[in-house]
């Protein structure tokens, strides 16, 4: 939170992932979660540029953890600042949205049965 | 030695997720002449690996972090990986 601190932002807004009992396949016991590591950076760099020409941003905090995930622990935490609670809404989903669908992490279901890749959106 | 002769050489791909668990390795070597495309890159992966056929159009490749289309040339230096539908978040 202390990277959130900004005396100029009146409005935080945080979203966090959390690894849910329920997945695609059936029960989940465990998410894990694989990324490529150096394309990841770039297009985060990219969402978090893209962020700041949208909107009068203070600050931005995207974190994606990879590895084994047990259901109720968070993988994936977003914080923005900003002056005012429209914009750091309004980026906060605009982050969240585009990590899902142009970050190269993939997640594997794991559950006693199975272990399933999830289907996602193929990048462009 | 004329520079117009093709060369082959040792190309590295990565390999993520389904792709990876399908092949058994995180980085697979095809060798190829040089100017070579995307594509052919691909068709030669898919002769080798035959069992990525049924995920062909269920992968994109990068070249260094870029999601590229098959016309692009590749060099020698390439990043170059596979990617499957991403499912982050």
């Amino acid at each position: 939170m202390s990277e959130l601190e900004d005396n100029s932002a009146g409005a935080v807004s945080i979203f966090m992932g959390n690894v849910r009992n329920r997945g695609k396949f059936g029960n989940v016991l465990e998410i894990y979660y694989e990324a490529y590591g150096e394309m990841a950076e770039v297009k985060l760099r990219e969402i978090e540029s893209e962020v700041k020409t949208k909107w009068n941003i203070k600050k931005l905090v995207a974190i994606h953890r990879i590895g084994n995930l047990k259901v109720g622990e968070t993988s994936i935490i977003i914080g923005v600042c900003s002056e005012h609670r429209h914009e750091a809404f309004e980026a906060c989903k605009y982050v969240i949205n585009n990590v899902k669908t142009r970050v190269p992490i993939w997640k594997k279901e794991m559950s006693e049965e199975s272990q399933m890749w999830t289907d996602g959106i193929l990048l462009e | 030695m004329r520079s117009d002769i093709p060369v082959n050489y040792n190309l590295k791909v990565r390999l993520f997720a389904i792709l990876r668990d399908v092949v058994g390795e995180r980085e697979i070597t095809i060798t190829v002449p040089s100017g070579v495309t995307v594509s052919y890159l691909n068709d030669e992966i898919l002769k080798k690996y035959p069992q990525l056929r049924s995920f062909s159009n269920k992968f994109v490749t990068s070249v260094n972090c870029k999601v590229t289309n098959g016309d692009t040339i590749i060099t020698s230096s390439d990043e170059i990986a596979l990617l499957p539908p991403v499912s982050g978040g």
